[in-house]
């Protein structure tokens, strides 16, 4: 770049006048003035040269009219230039053509051509060549890399560009700069370097593709800016290059940034470092690194991703070809002893099965095969999840093959496998996928160390069947999957609890260190014209991939109203919302629109963005162009195209019309009701008395304890029923605590903050008031019908067997046979779901047996062992302890009779053997599902929540939000949302705690401001709002008209549709909201007068004044 | 209050079909409180009259309005100005409101929208009962406060009849007979004694049957416009 | 004509909008006809909004609330249902015919019931054909251009 001077100069460029700085090129004014010229040769960050005279500009001399080179020379006082004059013209065009001549085989240069409307050379073309001798590549390998390997040689027409002697040399560091910087695709990089080139791979995009050595973590980073990879970055290894500080415009680039060490004072530690994949080049047998089409599962993550390297179409590396076969094998480091990951990840099961989903949904004729050895769809839904693939023709192969053989030259793979009737196969796919497990991270393993943390033999933090949240150290806590591999839910649910946990020990703290953001003053906007600002998202390509988002802002650039419409990549990233401000500012905007993803997840992020550029947040609107448009439309581009403009031109419509709202407080009430003392229940209690808050706990029975009464021990052979008799002398002592035995709540009225409930014990009936709910109720076992259970004290539910066990009460000879049952009525059609506890119940038993009876003979019938985690590690000790293990397939159940002596027959087929296997055992376990509490529609009737098809409570999203309800202020926790073990009971009971937590800190708490109004001077008294609201909001006050009492007010509208004087409009649903979207959507025709005429703010929900005395 | 009903679609729209421009009026007052003829029912009248005459295959231009009351000439003035562009007028008012703007508008053909029903009230919401008759002279006085003349199917001034049977009358399952509620209310106000004497048969010369009926205010009445010039 | 017809679905912000969020995330694939219209409520969705959709032309329109008992306003989707009703019976004397209008319950969780009722909306839409008022696309974006200019009109005045 030039010499900057102080002195400034004007020019005229085209016509337009501007002052510039002195010794400004031509080129870079015009481009400060939004001119452009056309250039090959130059380069920002580079010094110009003047080599290719594409930029060849017209000046006006005293002498008269000359042409020169732009982007080499300075501008003096008033200087005139002229960029498209005829003369001009004419010379770029034959400099183009010459050029076209110098290096007919370069396509790039062609397409630049092409762009200035040139196609063809008068000239004689050479035989051959790309190059056009511009230099740039020697000077970038000079000026900026200092190295100077490539030089131009001869004269005249034998001039090239070659390193010295045209040999190749280790001079050259491979950087690819001249690459980079070559405008006509000329440089052969091998040609010059003596080492061999390897592009750095993304490892957001698991190596699957390059990237730059400055660069985005990934496209949502947080923050969202790019870092240097000073491993690769050449100004880092050599001192030498700087490009990105010369062109950087923002000057953020610094160089001499240091990593920081900072000294924080904390009370309390949350560890959540996460996981890392198995390294799959540990197992060698499967190709991974050495077979290109063998991938892990995170690399075909990414495939499936429509912002990953294929652009979410499935292709094979090797031929870039969409695959027609394609096979998983699970358990890559995971329940592998020999390679010291002897536990079961847990997560890898339903990831292959998610991802073979997926990979149908995008190549529908694909086949797709699973290896495995059990599918342990344990979690809620998972089971039916597993059904779903089945039927959409997922192959599930119980085999563990040994390894992936290519087949050359297709590159394709064979595997060899037995398959279920004990014949060998073998099978070619196109593509192997690696279910790699999950190990803990390895930086953690030492800092651990400096911690003072305790890791287990697997090097994943210990904690205990009973603290599944405490650290070996007081006040460092774990969240996640360094505790033990879990999925997304299981995460969540344990991040909130270990929040809790922390908050228990600083609730004397809480708020000392709260900095309230300050919003700038709301813009007045009641007498503006609505001026609807349009932001429409690709969301990476979510959107974009399927709807053409450039022609839905030319449709919508036309709309009433709209002054500006935009699209971008990602709208909720930090920059976009920046410039969503700016935007708001500029042009003076008053409504906003996002047409990206679902308003559920993203209004609160916009609402603010508006509120941050001084706009009251309900002047927002959303169009869900992605999850109810290009999700569910991807088959047809061209129609989710349409739809996404209708859904835009419905949201323009509302928007005209939306007003300010403004939202109220009113206070919170600090205590909480938990329903249900068991033992979530009163985890969950405790962890909210303990930082202050009362607790009502309300049980149903005449104590406490629940279901955990019957349980004694814990896998790791915790004893229960001490932590049980110890909880409930906590709750005892606890003074916030009240206990209601005996009782049931028989009504919950109000809301969030400011619950009013009533609860009913004998003949007492107590209201209490409280700002939060916790469900708790727990979940039974269910008896079952079949297998003799009831009829025979020999055959037992494992529950029961348990308790027998811990009660010291079983009896049977040293030498009995014990037979245990997986899968009792469950996993079946009618209870089609996983009661995820049984099989390390049922092992656990086994395990207790054993040591109690050598010599009997255990026999577990099952058809998958769900042992995840570190429960596996039971299941290996079992079988070492000679429990047999029996599987059955699901369409061949063990045979059941229960002769008249009491004698038990089960037969079963070995899948192994192919042969019924039949026993007679002393003793018979079943595994009976568990069940949601016969009392569970009165609850969810109680406090209007939902409970899925399984009889479970619902939450209000199954990944994300796992201890809430849809419902504001309402939490659960415990078996009352899904089967589970005693410490994932516990965890979700403290994440239950820390979510009403963050309600029940505060003072006071919004509410809703999109509530009924009455116009008194409308209203007619006729008592139709008063009958139909279900929650008595509205009253008649003493001039005889209606009024909506706000804190009641839920805003469901139902008065509002049926007030016949049209006095009541719900806040930001009025006709005018609603009717707007309607009329542009499909226009009106015949009303004489669209809502859009309306004078704005004051009279939208009003048809039409009514004329009034006066 | 005037207790309506909604007329059907096809009715209304056969009605106005031959017209040109259509004006809906709507009426603020009894019938808004009946969910019958206020501002919402205009609204969907208008929108469901607009579609039937399209498909019918008639170009009728409907617009709405809904005024305070339709039987006060003052409210109609809000009106007057607007109906000159109409050619026919649908009111939404009772058979009051009706006949008032079709005094008021003399030239303007004027439909009714509703089936006027009663004087009644709301009995639970979406149930109107009718209470009472208009008959001129009121007797209520004398029945406990429960009107025989309207509630009872026979208009028995000395009940029961029967066909009485547990506090319903006969003439259908819901209904309640007069008679039982005039003889639980007298008991409760501990004058059963007085139904010992027969009551008097009603005088119907105040009745509908003497033609239409005036009700004069003489002190009210405005010199020029009043009965008594 | 078209033959897309265009379906609006007046949908529950607590259910049938959730589940339709579901479907979407499912990649549930449904006819693209349905535009949804989000109500805080199914209570909210009013006689009159129904009648003016099917006088601007809709072809058809399907209600989506909680299901019964699981309102989250307790009884919205109650007293919606009523009022549904009533509309049908106008659609039914009006010649439109309550074929056109349904209404449908649904919870959060039911995904694939979104695109199930979608999808057979969308057939019944498609048997009965387009409806009798329905109007061109061109038609209606002329119309939506008309008013975009008298709001450029507003704008230019107020700058002024």
């Amino acid at each position: 770049m030039a010499e900057t001077s102080t002195t400034s100069v004007t020019v005229s460029v085209d016509g337009r006048v501007s002052t510039v700085s002195a010794g400004t090129t031509i080129l870079d004014a015009a481009r400060q003035m939004g001119i452009a010229i056309p250039t090959l040769c130059h380069y920002r960050g580079l010094s110009p040269y003047g080599a290719c005279r594409v930029c060849l500009v017209e000046i006006e001399t005293p002498r008269g009219p000359r042409l020169v080179a732009s982007c080499s020379h300075p501008i003096e006082e008033k200087l005139v230039v002229h960029t498209d004059s005829q003369t001009v013209l004419a010379a770029r065009r034959t400099v183009v053509q010459l050029l076209l001549a110098q290096a007919p085989q370069s396509t790039e240069l062609a397409a630049f051509a092409a762009k200035l409307g040139i196609e063809n050379t008068p000239f004689e073309r050479k035989a051959e060549g790309k190059c056009i001798l511009c230099g740039l590549c020697v000077r970038v390998c000079k000026d900026l890399m200092g190295r100077g390997v490539i030089s131009m040689f001869g004269r005249g027409a034998t001039r090239v560009v070659r390193p010295a002697f045209g040999e190749q040399t280790d001079q050259c560091q491979a950087c690819g700069a001249c690459v980079t910087v070559c405008p006509t695709g000329a440089v052969d990089l091998a040609a010059t370097t003596a080492r061999r080139p390897v592009p750095h791979r993304t490892g957001y995009d698991q190596y699957l593709c390059a990237r730059p050595s400055i660069d985005m973590a990934h496209p949502q980073a947080a923050p969202r800016v790019p870092a240097i990879d000073r491993d690769n970055c050449v100004h880092f290894q050599t001192g030498e290059c700087g490009l990105c500080e010369k062109v950087c415009q923002a000057k953020a680039i610094d160089y001499e940034q240091q990593p920081k060490t900072l000294d924080l004072d904390v009370g309390a530690v949350l560890l959540t470092p996460g996981f890392q994949a198995f390294d799959a080049t540990k197992r060698m047998e499967f190709g991974f690194g050495l077979l290109p089409n063998v991938l892990t599962n995170v690399q075909f993550e990414r495939l499936l991703s429509a912002s990953g390297p294929t652009e979410g179409h499935v292709r094979r590396p090797s031929d870039d070809q969409p695959p027609k076969r394609m096979a998983f094998i699970q358990c890559v480091g995971s329940r592998d002893p020999s390679r010291k990951k002897a536990y079961c990840s847990s997560v890898c099961c339903m990831a292959a099965t998610k991802e073979a989903i997926m990979a149908k949904e995008h190549e529908p004729d694909l086949d797709v095969t699973i290896f495995y050895m059990d599918i342990r769809a344990f979690g809620k839904d998972f089971e039916r999840y597993y059904n779903r693939a089945k039927e959409l023709g997922v192959r599930y192969v119980r085999c563990r093959p040994s390894s992936v053989e290519e087949v050359r030259p297709t590159s394709t793979l064979r595997i060899a496998y037995v398959d279920q009737d004990n014949r060998c196969q073998e099978d070619e796919f196109d593509m192997v996928v690696l279910s790699l497990g999950l190990e803990p991270s390895a930086s953690l393993q030492e800092q651990a160390e400096r911690l003072g943390i305790l890791l287990n033999e697997w090097g994943f933090i210990q904690t205990d069947g009973l603290h599944p949240l405490d650290t070996s150290r007081p006040g460092v806590f774990v969240g996640g999957a360094f505790q033990e591999p879990k999925d997304i839910p299981d995460t969540v649910m344990q991040a909130s609890a270990a929040a809790a946990r922390a908050m228990t020990l600083l609730a004397s703290a809480r708020g000392s260190r709260i900095r309230t953001k300050t919003y700038p003053p709301e813009r007045d906007v009641t007498d503006e014209p609505a001026r609807i600002g349009v932001f429409i998202c690709h969301c990476g390509s979510n959107i974009a991939s399927v709807v053409d988002v450039e022609e839905v802002v030319r449709r919508t650039r036309t709309l009433p109203h709209v002054v500006v419409a935009e699209h971008n990549v990602y709208t909720c990233a930090d920059d976009t919302q920046d410039m969503i401000k700016d935007k708001i500012v500029q042009y003076r905007l008053n409504r906003v629109i996002v047409a990206s993803c679902t308003p559920r997840t993203h209004e609160a992020i916009f609402r603010d963005t508006l509120r941050d550029a001084g706009l009251n947040p309900y002047l927002l609107e959303m169009a869900n162009i992605r999850d109810q448009c290009s999700w569910v439309h991807s088959s047809n581009p061209q129609l989710a195209t349409q739809k996404a403009a209708d859904l835009v031109r419905m949201a323009v419509g509302r928007s005209a019309l939306l007003v300010p709202l403004a939202e109220e407080t009113v206070p919170v009430k600090n205590a909480a009701l938990v329903i249900g003392g068991g033992l979530a229940g009163m985890t969950a209690a405790l962890a909210l008395a303990q930082q202050g808050f009362p607790v009502h706990l309300v049980e149903k029975e005449d104590r406490l304890g629940g279901t955990v009464r019957d349980i004694y021990r814990t896998l790791d052979g915790l004893d229960v029923q001490a932590f049980l008799t110890e909880t409930i002398e906590r709750v005892g002592a606890n003074s916030r605590i009240t206990v209601y035995l005996r009782s049931r709540v028989t009504k919950v009225d109000g809301h969030v903050g400011a619950f009013k409930s009533a609860i009913a014990g004998g003949d007492k009936t107590s209201e209490v008031e409280h700002g939060v709910v916790i469900v708790a109720t727990g979940a039974s076992e269910h008896k079952p019908t079949t297998f003799g259970c009831g009829q025979s004290e020999r055959i037992l539910t494992q529950l029961e067997l348990s308790g027998k066990l811990g009660r010291g009460e079983l009896k049977l000879p040293p030498k009995a046979t014990i037979a245990m049952l997986q899968c009792v009525e469950q996993r079946t059609s009618e209870r089609p779901y996983c009661s995820r506890v049984c099989c390390t119940t049922a092992i656990q038993n086994a395990l207790d047996l054993h040591e109690k009876y050598p010599d009997a003979r255990i026999v577990v019938l099952y058809r998958d062992m769900r042992t995840y985690g570190f429960r596996e590690i039971a299941y290996q000790k079992a079988r070492q302890a000679g429990v047999l293990f029996v599987r059955f397939d699901e369409s061949a159940p063990p045979t059941f009779a229960l002769d008249s002596d009491g004698q038990i027959c089960l037969t079963s087929r070995d899948m192994i053997l192919q042969r019924d296997i039949e026993m007679k055992p002393d003793l018979l376990a079943l595994a009976a599902p568990i069940v949601g509490r016969a009392d569970r529609q009165e609850i969810s009737d109680l406090l209007r929540v939902p409970l899925n098809a399984d009889g479970f409570f619902l939450e209000a999203h199954v990944k994300l939000r796992p201890v809430d309800f849809a419902s504001e202020g309402l939490f659960l926790c415990g078996t009352a949302h899904a089967p589970k073990f005693l410490s994932e009971t516990i965890s979700q009971a403290h994440a239950a705690a820390a979510r009403a937590t963050s309600i029940l800190s505060r003072r006071s708490m919004p509410v809703g401001a999109q509530i009924a109004r009455v116009d008194p001077d409308k209203c007619v008294s006729c008592m139709t709002c008063v009958h139909v609201c279900p929650y008595m909001a509205p009253i008649v006050g003493e001039d005889n008209k209606a009024e909506i009492q706000q804190t009641v007010c839920m805003g469901c509208g139902s008065c509002t549709s049926e007030c016949p004087a049209k006095a009541i409009t719900l806040r930001h649903y009025v006709d005018g909201q609603v009717l707007g979207a309607i009329d542009l959507l499909l226009n009106a025709e015949t009303a004489s007068a669209s809502p859009l005429d309306l004078p704005l703010l004051e009279q939208v929900g009003v048809a039409r004044p009514r004329w009034r005395k006066g | 209050m005037i207790v309506a009903d909604r007329k059907k679609i096809p009715e209304i729209r056969d009605m106005i079909r031959s017209h040109k421009r259509v004006l809906l009026v709507g009426c603020g007052t009894c019938v808004t409180v009946c969910l019958a003829g206020g501002e919402r029912e205009v609204g969907i009248l208008g929108s469901a009259l607009r579609m039937s005459l399209k498909l019918a295959g008639c170009t009728v231009a409907v617009d709405e309005y809904t005024i305070e009351r339709q039987c006060e000439d003052a409210f109609i003035d809000a009106l007057a100005p607007r109906v000159k562009e109409y050619d026919a007028i649908v009111s939404l008012g009772c058979g009051a409101g009706v006949q008032t703007l079709a005094e008021r508008f003399p030239t303007t053909p004027v439909y009714p929208g509703l089936n006027t029903q009663f004087i009644g009230i709301l009995e639970s919401q979406g149930v109107w009962t009718e209470k009472c008759l208009g008959c001129g002279h009121c007797r209520l006085g004398e029945f406990a406060g429960v009107c025989p003349i309207t509630r009872c199917a026979k208009r028995l001034l000395n009940g029961p009849c029967g066909g009485s049977r547990e506090g319903k009358c006969e003439i259908h399952a819901d209904t309640e007979c007069a008679w039982q509620r005039i003889y639980d209310r007298a008991k409760a106000l501990g004058i059963l004694a007085k139904f010992d004497a027969i009551a008097q048969p009603h005088d119907w010369s105040t009745g509908i049957d003497g033609g239409p009926r005036k009700v004069i205010r003489e002190d009210q009445c405005i010199a020029g416009m009043g009965p008594k010039a | 004509m078209e033959s897309e017809p265009i379906i609006l679905a007046l949908c529950c912000h607590y259910c049938a909008y959730a589940a339709a969020d579901m479907a979407g995330s499912m990649r549930l694939q449904y006819p693209s006809s349905v535009r949804v219209l989000r109500f805080p409520c199914t209570g909210k969705i009013e006689v009159n909004y129904v009648l003016s959709a099917f006088e601007r032309g809709i072809d058809g329109i399907m209600v989506a609330g909680c299901l019964e008992g699981g309102c989250h306003y307790l009884e919205g989707n109650l007293r919606a249902r009523r009022r549904i009703e009533r509309a049908q019976q106008f659609l039914d004397e009006i010649g439109l015919g309550a074929g056109r209008l349904e209404m449908f319950n649904l919870s959060s969780a039911e995904g694939p019931r979104f695109a199930e009722i979608a999808t057979e909306m969308h057939e019944r839409i498609v048997k009965l054909g387009p409806s009798p008022l329905r109007r061109e696309r061109a038609a209606v974006m002329a119309g939506v251009e008309k008013i975009a200019q008298e709001s450029l009109a507003a704008l230019a005045g107020e700058t002024k």
